[in-house]
C-alpha cells in the first residue's frame, strides 16, 4: 500500500505578543491510500491545526509532512498552492461556499484553477451534480439552499476534480442527523470507490463511518485505533 | 451570460452597494477630471506642430549680455535670411518675417468694400518653411513679387466671393498713417489654423517693407531689430553642429556686437509655444509649466480616488477575506487572486471611465469656455487609448494594494471568516487617508492663495487709473490726419481727455542699455503724445508733462523713478540723458504685468502713435462711445471702431492666472468631494465593525454623544496629521508659484487655519453621519446580530 500523508515530529506554534500556545506537539501518523481515518479530541486538542498542515492551508513550524510520497514542509506558497488544486479536497463545517456564486460556479472553481476549458468543465460539473442530486438547484446561491444541500453542494467542489486525498473539517457540525447521516454516506461512497478520506469531529457516532481513529489531546496522538478495536 | 469577471463584479455590487456607487463616483470624476486635461494638453502639445518640416524648422534667437543679466529676444536684425542662405548651406530654407504684434490691422480696400485685417511680411521662402496650404498660387513663387500679396481664404471670400475669383485683383491697403498702396493677389492660403501661436490673414513680401522703410540692401550686423528669422535645415544636418556655428557668426561679423556679448541660437520653432520663457539665457519654461502643472493635477486627483477604492476594498476584506480562503483552499494560487482581484478593480475602472466620458461630454462646452479653447472629445486613437490607459493605470493603481493585501493571507487564518488585523495594514489604510487629506488641504491652500494674489492684482495702485479707458488702432484718414482728428476726440462731451501711445499703454518696451556719467543701465522706451499722463491718471513728482507750447519738446524725455533711483541721479530735471533733456519725472507706474518688477523707463514725445486711449466720464460711457464711433465714420467711411477698454487689456494679462483659480477652485472642490466619500465609506465600515464594541458600550451606559466622539475621534486625529503635514508643503508650493510674481500677496495665517479648519470640518460632517447613525442603534439587535 501506498503512503498517501506521513507527518513525523510535526509542530505548530502560535503565538501572541506574550504566550506561546503549542498547538501541535511532536506529531507523527502516516495515513494508507484508500483509507478512511477520523481524527478525534476535544475542543482545542489540534485537531482542525493539523487538518490545515495537512491540508497545506497552513505551514508548519517544526518536522517533517510527506504527501502523496513528497516531502512539503518546505514547499513555496505556489507549490503548495499547486499540490492543493491538484490533490486535495476539502469539505468544512461552515461549507465556505462563496455567496456570490452560483451552485454550478461554485463547484466549477477548482476546475477553472486548474485551467479545464468550458465545455470540459460544463460537463464534470453536471456529472457531479448529479451524482449529488443537485442538478436542478445549479443556479441556485447557497443562500437560498437548506444546510445539508449547501454541504452536498461543498463535497461536490471536493470532489469534481478527483483528488486522491479529501479532507473534512467537521462536515456534520451544523447540520441536523438526517443532513449529516446523508453526507456520511457520501464520504463513504466516494472512499468506496478510492478516495482518502481524512474527517476531523468530535463526534463518536460520525467517527464511526471511518475504519481508523486518531485521537489528539493537547497536541498530541494519544491514541491510534482501527475500527474493529473500538 | 457575462463574462466572468464581469459578472463577479456585478453581483459584489448586488451585494455592497453604497461601496459601488462610492468607487464609481470617485473613479469616474478623477477620470473625468484626467480625461479634461489630457483634451487640454494635447492642444496645448498640438501647437505649431502641424508644419510638415516640423524637426527641422528653427526660429533663430539673439542672446545679449547686459548689466542685469543675458537677455534672450525673438527679434533678429532685417536681411539676416539673406546672409544665412548665402552662409550656411546646412540650411534648406530661410525667411525673415515681421512679428504679427509688430503692426497694428492694415486697412484693406477691393471691389468697393474696405475692412481691417492683421498683416505678415515675409520673405519668399515663407510658404515652403510653413504648412499653409495654398489654394491658389505656388509656394516657391508667390511672394517673388514685390507687388504681390497673399490672402486667407476668408478675407479673400469676404473681399472677393472666393478664393478662385481674387486671383491677380488689386488690393489697396494702408498700414496706419502711412500711404495707400497697391497690391495684386498672387494666391491665397487655406488660413492660419487655431493651434497656430501667431495668427494673421494676409502676408505681404518683406522686400516691399524693406523700399518701403528705405532699409540697405546688405545687411548690417551691428543693427538690432524686431524681426523674425525661421530656417529649415537640410536633411541630415547635424542641428547641433549647425547650432555651434550659429553661436560664433556674431563676433565675427562685427566688432560691436562682439563687444555686446551678442549671441545668435536656434530652437525648434514648435517649441516657442510651450517653452517660451528665459532666464539669464536658459530656457526656464513658459506655457509648459501650467502643462506640467495640470498634468500632476490630473494625477493626484487620479491617486485620491484610486485611495478611496483601495481603502474601501480593504476595509470590506474581512467580508471577502474569507472568500480568499476558500479560493486559496480549493487551489487558487496568489497569482491568480491578484489576477481576480486586479481583473476586478480594472473592469471597475473601465466602467468608471464610460461614466466619465459622458461627464466630460456634459461639461466639456464649460471647460472650453473656460479654457478658452474649443475642445471636443473625438473618437480618435489616439483619444480612445489615452481613455484606455488612464482607466488601465488608475484601475492597477487602485487594485494593486488590495490585490496583494487579500491575496497574502494564510488560508487557514481566514477560513473562518476572521481577519487577522495586522498594524501594518491599519497603518497603510490610516496612510492613506492622511495622504488624500494632504492632497485634499494642498488644493485648499492652493485655491486661497491664487485667489488672494488675484485680489492683490485687482487692489494694487498701479500708478495710473485704468478705470473707462477705451482704447483703439486707428486706420485710413483717422490715421493721416492724426493729430486733427485726436483734437475732435477731445472736444467729444462725454471724452474726459485722450492721447495716443505706441503699441499700447501696457506691454513690454523695447529696451536699450543707456548711460549716464558712466553707468550704464538698460532702459524701455515708451513713445507718447501729449497728454498721456493726463489721461492715465499718472502722478508727476517733478517738473512738467510734455505739451505742445514747448517746440523744444522733441527732444525732451519724461523719466520714471526707477530710472532715476537706478542712474543715482540726484537733481533729474533739466539733465541730460542719452542726448536728450529729462523736463519731468513720472511717479513708478505698472505698464507690465505685476509678474515684472517696474523697470527704468523714459516717455519720448511722438505725436503721430495711432494707438489712441480716451478717457470717458464715468456714467455715460455708452452715449460718449457712439459719438465715437459717428466721428470715426465721418474720417473713415463705412469702418467700424474696434476698441477695448483698458480695463479688459489689464485684465487680459492674468488671463492663465485667472483660469488656474478657476480650474484649481474645481479640481480642489473634486478632491475634497472624493476624499470625503472615501472617509464616508471608510467611517460605514468602521461602525460596522465596531458593532458589536458599541452595543456593550451602550448597554454599560455609554452616551450617544459619546459613541460619535468614539467613532469620529480616531479620524479627525488623521486629518489634523493630514493637515499639519499639508501646510509646510502648501507653503512652499505656493511661494513657488507666487515667485512668478514680482509684486505678490503677503502670507496671512488665515490662508493656512482657512484651509485646515475647512478639511476638518468636511471630514467632521462626513463622518458623523454614519457616527450618529451606529450611536442610535439598538443595542439589542447589535449584540444579538453577534
Amino acid at each position: 500500500m501506498n503512503l498517501m500523508i506521513k507527518t513525523d515530529n510535526l509542530e505548530k506554534v502560535y503565538r501572541t505578543e506574550e504566550v506561546q500556545t503549542k498547538a501541535l506537539n511532536h506529531v507523527s501518523l502516516t495515513v494508507e491510500q484508500g483509507e478512511f481515518v477520523a481524527i478525534m479530541g476535544p475542543s482545542g486538542c489540534g485537531k482542525s491545526t493539523l487538518l490545515n498542515l495537512l491540508g497545506l492551508l497552513d505551514e508548519p513550524d517544526g518536522g517533517s509532512l510527506q504527501l502523496l510520497g513528497t516531502e512539503t514542509s518546505r514547499y513555496s506558497e505556489r507549490q503548495r498552492a499547486e499540490l492543493r488544486k491538484r490533490s486535495l479536497g476539502f469539505v468544512f463545517q461552515s461549507f465556505n461556499l462563496i455567496d456570490e456564486l452560483t451552485v454550478f460556479e461554485n463547484v466549477e472553481l477548482p476546475l477553472r484553477y486548474l485551467g479545464v476549458g468550458a465545455a470540459e468543465r460544463r460537463q464534470r460539473v453536471e456529472q457531479v451534480l448529479e451524482k449529488m442530486q443537485l442538478l436542478h438547484r445549479r443556479n441556485h446561491f447557497p443562500l437560498q439552499l437548506s444546510g445539508g444541500q449547501q454541504q452536498r453542494v461543498a463535497v461536490a467542489r471536493a470532489v469534481v476534480n478527483a483528488p486522491p486525498l479529501l479532507l473534512a473539517d467537521e462536515p456534520t457540525g451544523n447540520l441536523d442527523s438526517a443532513s449529516g447521516h446523508d453526507v456520511l454516506g457520501l464520504l463513504t461512497e466516494l472512499n468506496e470507490a478510492g478516495t482518502t478520506v481524512l474527517m476531523v469531529t468530535h463526534s463518536e457516532h460520525d467517527a464511526r463511518y471511518a475504519r481508523r481513529v486518531i485521537r489528539l489531546l493537547d497536541g498530541q496522538v494519544v491514541l491510534e485505533n482501527s475500527r474493529s478495536q473500538f | 451570460m457575462l463574462p466572468y469577471p464581469l459578472l463577479l463584479l456585478y453581483r459584489n455590487f448586488k451585494r455592497f452597494k453604497s461601496t459601488f456607487f462610492i468607487n464609481l463616483i470617485g473613479l469616474s470624476t478623477g477620470l473625468a477630471c484626467a480625461l479634461l486635461i489630457y483634451l487640454w494638453i494635447s492642444d496645448e502639445r498640438s501647437f505649431d506642430r502641424y508644419h510638415a518640416l516640423d524637426g527641422r524648422l528653427y526660429q533663430v534667437m539673439e542672446n545679449r549680455r547686459t548689466a542685469a543679466g543675458i537677455e534672450t529676444q525673438g527679434g533678429t536684425m532685417p536681411l539676416l535670411a539673406e546672409a544665412l542662405r548665402r552662409e550656411m548651406p546646412e540650411i534648406e530654407l530661410v525667411a525673415t518675417t515681421t512679428p504679427v504684434p509688430f503692426f497694428p490691422p492694415f486697412t484693406l480696400a477691393a471691389g468697393g468694400r474696405q475692412l481691417t485685417a492683421v498683416p505678415k511680411y515675409a520673405d519668399p521662402a515663407f510658404f515652403q518653411l510653413f504648412s499653409y496650404p495654398l489654394l491658389v498660387g505656388t509656394p516657391a513663387t508667390v511672394l517673388q513679387d514685390k507687388h504681390a500679396m497673399v490672402l486667407s481664404e476668408a478675407l479673400a471670400t469676404k473681399l472677393f466671393g472666393s478664393a478662385q475669383r481674387s486671383l491677380g485683383k488689386a488690393v489697396k491697403w494702408q498700414m496706419a498713417a502711412d500711404s495707400m498702396q497697391t497690391s495684386l493677389v498672387a494666391g491665397v492660403f487655406a488660413g492660419v489654423p487655431r493651434n497656430s501661436s501667431e495668427q494673421f490673414d494676409f502676408v505681404l513680401p518683406f522686400a516691399s517693407f524693406k523700399d518701403r522703410m528705405q532699409m540697405s540692401e546688405t545687411i548690417k550686423w551691428d543693427d538690432d531689430g524686431p524681426f523674425t528669422t525661421y530656417l529649415a535645415l537640410k536633411e541630415g544636418a547635424d542641428p547641433a553642429q549647425f547650432q555651434a556655428k550659429l553661436a560664433g557668426l556674431l563676433k565675427t561679423k562685427s566688432a560691436q556686437a562682439q563687444a555686446q556679448g551678442r549671441t545668435l541660437f536656434m530652437r525648434p520653432f514648435a517649441a516657442g509655444y510651450l517653452h517660451g520663457t528665459y532666464e539669464n539665457g536658459v530656457a526656464t519654461g513658459g506655457r509648459i509649466v501650467y502643462v506640467r502643472l495640470f498634468a500632476l493635477i490630473a494625477g493626484l486627483i487620479l491617486v485620491i480616488a484610486s485611495i478611496n477604492f483601495m481603502n474601501l476594498f480593504t476595509a470590506k476584506a474581512s467580508r471577502r477575506v474569507k472568500e480568499v480562503g476558500i479560493r486559496k483552499a480549493l487551489g487558487a494560487s496568489r497569482a491568480a487572486l491578484v489576477g481576480q482581484y486586479l481583473t476586478e478593480s480594472v473592469v471597475m475602472a473601465l466602467l468608471a471611465l464610460v461614466v466619465a466620458v459622458g461627464l466630460v461630454q456634459l461639461v466639456l462646452p464649460q471647460f472650453s469656455e473656460l479654457t478658452g479653447k474649443p475642445l471636443a472629445l473625438r473618437w480618435e486613437p489616439q483619444v480612445v487609448a489615452a481613455g484606455l490607459a488612464l482607466a488601465l493605470g488608475t484601475g492597477l493603481l487602485a487594485g494593486s494594494y488590495p490585490a496583494f493585501y487579500l491575496s497574502g493571507f494564510q488560508p487557514a487564518a481566514v477560513l473562518k471568516g476572521k481577519l487577522p488585523t495586522k498594524a501594518g495594514d491599519v497603518w497603510t489604510r490610516q496612510g492613506l487617508v492622511v495622504l488624500q487629506f494632504t492632497l485634499s488641504v494642498l488644493f485648499i491652500v492652493a485655491v486661497v492663495v491664487v485667489n488672494a494674489q488675484l485680489a492683490f492684482v485687482q487692489r494694487q495702485p498701479l500708478g495710473y487709473d485704468k478705470a473707462h479707458v477705451l482704447r483703439f488702432d486707428t486706420g485710413g484718414k483717422a490715421a493721416r490726419q492724426q493729430t486733427a482728428f485726436l483734437a475732435e476726440v477731445k472736444k467729444l462731451a462725454g471724452v474726459v481727455q485722450a492721447s495716443t501711445v505706441l503699441g499700447g499703454f501696457l506691454g513690454g518696451r523695447h529696451v536699450e542699455e543707456m548711460s549716464w556719467r558712466g553707468k550704464r543701465l538698460p532702459v524701455g522706451t515708451m513713445l507718447v503724445n501729449y497728454d498721456l499722463l493726463e489721461t492715465m491718471g499718472m502722478h508727476l513728482v517733478a517738473g512738467r508733462s510734455f505739451a505742445p507750447q514747448f517746440r523744444a519738446d522733441s527732444a525732451a524725455i519724461i523719466v520714471n523713478q526707477s530710472l532715476v533711483a537706478g542712474l543715482g541721479m540726484p537733481d533729474p530735471v533739466g539733465q541730460q540723458f542719452d542726448g536728450r533733456r529729462i523736463v519731468g519725472v513720472v511717479r513708478d507706474f505698472h505698464y507690465e504685468s505685476l509678474h515684472e518688477k517696474i523697470k527704468p523707463l523714459l516717455l519720448q514725445l511722438d505725436p503721430s502713435i495711432n494707438t489712441v486711449l480716451v478717457k470717458l466720464q464715468p456714467g455715460a460711457e455708452q452715449a460718449t462711445i457712439a459719438r465715437l464711433q459717428q466721428l470715426y465714420a465721418a474720417y473713415n467711411p463705412g469702418f467700424t471702431l474696434d476698441y477695448t477698454f483698458l480695463d479688459a487689456d489689464y485684465q487680459a494679462q492674468y488671463v492663465a492666472e485667472r483660469r488656474v483659480a478657476v480650474l484649481a477652485r474645481y479640481f480642489a472642490g473634486l478632491a475634497i468631494l472624493i476624499s470625503a466619500l472615501g472617509l464616508l465609506g471608510l467611517a460605514a465600515f468602521t461602525a460596522e465593525r465596531r458593532r458589536k464594541e458599541i452595543g456593550i458600550r451602550k448597554t454599560l451606559g455609554a452616551s450617544e454623544l459619546g459613541i460619535v466622539w468614539l467613532l469620529t475621534g480616531s479620524l479627525t486625529w488623521l486629518v489634523v496629521v493630514a493637515i499639519v503635514l499639508a501646510l509646510p508643503l502648501s507653503y512652499l508650493l505656493m511661494q513657488r508659484w507666487l515667485e512668478g510674481f514680482a509684486y505678490r500677496v503677503a502670507w496671512q495665517w488665515w490662508y493656512f487655519a482657512a484651509a485646515g479648519l475647512g478639511a476638518l470640518l468636511i471630514a467632521w460632517l462626513t463622518v458623523s453621519v454614519q457616527a450618529w447613525r451606529a450611536a442610535r442603534r439598538n443595542p439589542v439587535l447589535s449584540l444579538r446580530a453577534e
